[in-house]
């Protein structure tokens, strides 16, 4: 058995049931770790996979192997798990069903983005759960909410984006439409989440009461399209503007000179945001532009500008030309692969990659920077249900003969089964 | 209820915006806006609207926020961050939101949405292989970042802790780069453009149907279902695509077939058919289509604004429900001078 130290942070001493998988859940439970709650992952013992290794993970194993416990390695499952405990608990039996809602009873929050049949299914949906805990938080996260003519389609981050109007504006042009092909809708649904989930534990501050929260990814992601679905009611002109800005020109992204590496990242960035960042602009160009052109000049001339600003960065490295610009004042920023991310001097500066996993391999911080708070006391991901007897001891006062008891006969696990 | 103050452009719009869909009072200082991907108008009505929205000079700002329980500040840099003097003001939370955060080397870059997105490891991935990569349009990085604000001051005021809160949209973009960092870290791979493709997962594309544009997301389990789906069974018997690493392998001819047996069929048709076979399949909607769609107008997702001049606009409401509770209408209000206030 681990233990894990508690987290400084304004969320203490809040217990959280996380049932979440992939990344908008995960995402949302290791943002409210880092803020210091008690997140208990409530695990499958099947739930990162078999004993022995099959295919590597997406984003591979830590360490580049699957080692002797593959199922404790996904390193993209781990980036999204530390602070938390882990309780493998097979919620199909009854007995653990009994020991998950004893479980409830001593919580403030169950979190889960099943399908929206799933929970209500096991006989564990909301109105189970409030019987148990009134002042209980269910927060549910599935595709496309628990009703409506669309609540049992089946969504992925990939499929609920086209959904929200987000293609009508990304690609190279209007025939030619892209997806962001990195399931965008997650993330957003994930820090939706962490709002919702403030607010609820807020209000019960003053109601005593707990809440159903209910947060569907195509809604959430919906929500980032808002601007544009007024202006299409107010006539506006909403299509694929490839690199280029209905606001701002230049505005795009240009080749720089070769690293020599074949990653396919030789870009940087730029964006003139008004008439001073163009006079800038042009201070390095060598082309006789007018500086007084406004934006519908420099959008009218935009082929000529962008073979001009072309000609300007493929001269330099990525690096170089987007430090060049701005030194003379222009925004711009290189386009950044993984190692590059890792390597850049704001993020060494700020510590923002912390190496506490394995390997010392380095994860995503949290962008919420507070007095008193910081990456200090963080731990990393736990072994797959590593705290399966310890929670049910110390939260439900069952002695170590009795969860020996439970593991024993499969109700609670602390690896895959063979 | 929190009284907040509201100083910046679009991420601390759009935190103003989280308060009041949320019973709080907002206190908008208006200030010149920088270019948006919508019309002013548009912006407008989405972030502002339930805001009281106010006129007032710099030497008002301390007084406005000592009145305040939450200041949302967004600033530029870094500088221009501390040109405010937010350092003095009394306000029990103080949140600043900026492009590289308040302290580091590059806090005092200048930023667009298109500059961070390019550093935080987005542009890189999105677009086609071979081409210049695309940058996300939209105002993701602004509204992403004011969410990680509004979860850090309700988690100051929950606590009931007065705090100084700094929130990067860097490091935002950085916390939510999916895998891309540990693939490195973990697999020494370098994340490359694929165009629409989830490269990993196939078949995981954006196809063309005979009135627009639909994405099939296959994750293995899937497969099955897929080509019941497509109304291609017998690829479920085809060496070729019998487990994920062959359907890699063999990627571009099984893009051609679904191609093929999507070509003809309507959009209404795809969804029809993904319903019945249980896959994750989502068609491209217009802006229109998402407006008229079936599905939020049943869940009432919809919010009424009411624009300045008593036109009714349909706006997106929050992207959670609690309780049910229906999602309230709401009325922008007219810019009105701080002094002009204080006199009356």
């Amino acid at each position: 058995m681990s233990s894990v130290a508690a987290i400084n942070g304004p969320l203490s001493g809040i217990r959280i049931l996380d049932l979440t998988h992939v990344w908008a859940g995960p995402l949302a439970t290791r943002i409210f770790s880092d803020l210091g709650a008690e997140v208990i992952k409530v695990e499958r013992a099947l739930g990162r996979g078999t004993k022995v290794a099959s295919a590597e993970p997406i984003a591979g194993w830590l360490g580049g192997e699957p080692g002797e416990e593959p199922w404790n390695n996904n390193a993209a499952f781990v980036k999204l798990a530390r602070n938390a405990q882990s309780i493998a608990l097979d919620l199909k039996l009854p007995r653990g069903k009994e020991l998950f809602l004893e479980l409830v009873a001593k919580a403030d929050v169950v979190i889960e983005n099943f399908s929206a049949r799933a929970m209500p299914s096991m006989q564990l949906g909301w109105e189970a759960m409030k019987k148990h805990n009134p002042r209980l938080i269910y927060i549910t996260m599935p595709g496309y909410g628990t009703n409506g003519p669309y609540k049992d389609w089946v969504a992925f981050g990939p499929t609920v984006e086209p959904m929200t109007g987000l293609s009508q504006m990304l690609g190279y042009n209007e025939s030619e439409p892209r997806n962001t092909a990195m399931a965008l809708m997650d993330p957003i649904a994930g820090t939706t989440a962490t709002t919702a989930l403030l607010t609820a534990l807020r209000e019960r501050e003053e109601t005593g009461l707990g809440a159903f929260v209910e947060m569907s990814l195509h809604e959430a992601g919906t929500v980032f399209s808002g601007p544009w679905l007024i202006d299409y009611q107010l006539g506006g002109e909403l299509k694929p503007y490839g690199n280029a800005h209905p606001q701002m020109a230049p505005h795009g992204v240009y080749q720089c000179q070769s690293r020599g590496l074949e990653d396919d990242a030789d870009w940087v960035a730029i964006a003139c945001e008004n008439k001073a960042d163009w006079c800038n602009l042009l201070r390095l160009l060598d082309a006789d532009f007018d500086p007084d052109w406004g934006l519908d000049d420099r959008q009218h001339h935009s082929i000529e500008i962008d073979l001009a600003i072309t000609a300007w960065t493929l001269q330099f490295d990525k690096h170089e030309a987007a430090e060049r610009l701005q030194g003379v004042g222009v925004p711009a920023g290189p386009v950044a692969t993984a190692p590059d991310m890792l390597a850049e001097a704001q993020a060494v500066e700020r510590d923002f990659f912390v190496p506490l996993e394995r390997f010392a391999t380095p994860v995503p911080g949290n962008p919420i920077r507070m007095q008193g708070s910081s990456s200090k006391d963080w731990s990393p991901c736990p072994s797959l249900g590593a705290q399966s007897q310890q929670i049910l001891q110390t939260w439900l006062g069952y002695t170590a003969s009795e969860t020996m008891g439970f593991l024993a006969s499969g109700i609670i696990a602390e690896a895959p089964p063979d | 209820m929190d009284k907040i103050l509201e100083i910046g452009a679009y991420s601390a719009g759009f935190v103003g915006r989280l308060f009041v869909q949320n019973g709080h009072e907002v206190t908008r200082i208006e200030s010149a806006r920088p270019p948006a991907w919508a019309s002013a108008e548009a912006m407008t009505a989405f972030l502002h609207a339930g805001k009281e929205r106010i006129q007032a000079g710099p030497k008002n700002f301390a007084a406005l926020a000592s009145a305040a329980d939450i200041v949302i500040l967004e600033a530029s840099s870094a500088d221009h961050a501390a040109s405010f003097g937010f350092d003095q003001w009394t306000t029990p939370i103080k949140v600043v939101i900026s492009p590289f955060g308040l302290t580091g080397p590059k806090r005092n870059w200048r930023a667009t949405p298109h500059t961070l997105l390019a550093m935080g490891g987005y542009t890189q991935i999105m677009g086609d292989a071979g081409r210049a990569p695309l940058s996300l349009p939209g105002h993701y990085v602004e509204f992403q970042a004011a969410q990680f604000a509004f979860t850090a001051a309700n988690a100051c005021r929950f606590s009931n802790e007065s705090k100084l809160i700094d929130v990067s949209m860097y490091e935002s973009l950085l916390a939510l780069s999916q895998f891309t960092t540990v693939m490195w870290s973990c697999a020494g791979r370098v994340r490359s453009r694929h165009g629409s493709d989830f490269y990993w997962v196939v078949p995981s594309n954006l196809f063309r149907c005979a009135d627009g544009w639909v994405y099939i997301n296959t994750v293995p389990t899937f497969w099955d279902a897929v080509t019941l789906f497509l109304e291609l069974p017998e690829l479920a018997i085809d060496p070729r695509f019998s487990d994920n690493d062959l359907r890699m392998q063999h990627r571009d001819a099984l893009h051609q077939l679904i191609s093929k047996a999507l070509i003809s069929a309507t959009k209404r048709e795809i969804r029809e058919r993904a319903t019945a076979a249980r896959i994750p399949a989502g068609v491209v909607q217009t802006f229109g289509e998402v407006l008229a769609d079936e599905h939020l107008a049943q869940r009432n997702y919809w919010q009424e604004v009411t624009a300045l001049d008593e036109k009714n606009l349909t706006s997106p409401s929050l992207g959670f429900q609690i309780n049910n509770r229906a999602r309230k209408p709401l009325a922008l209000q007219h810019v009105v001078s701080h002094e002009h206030n204080s006199n009356e």
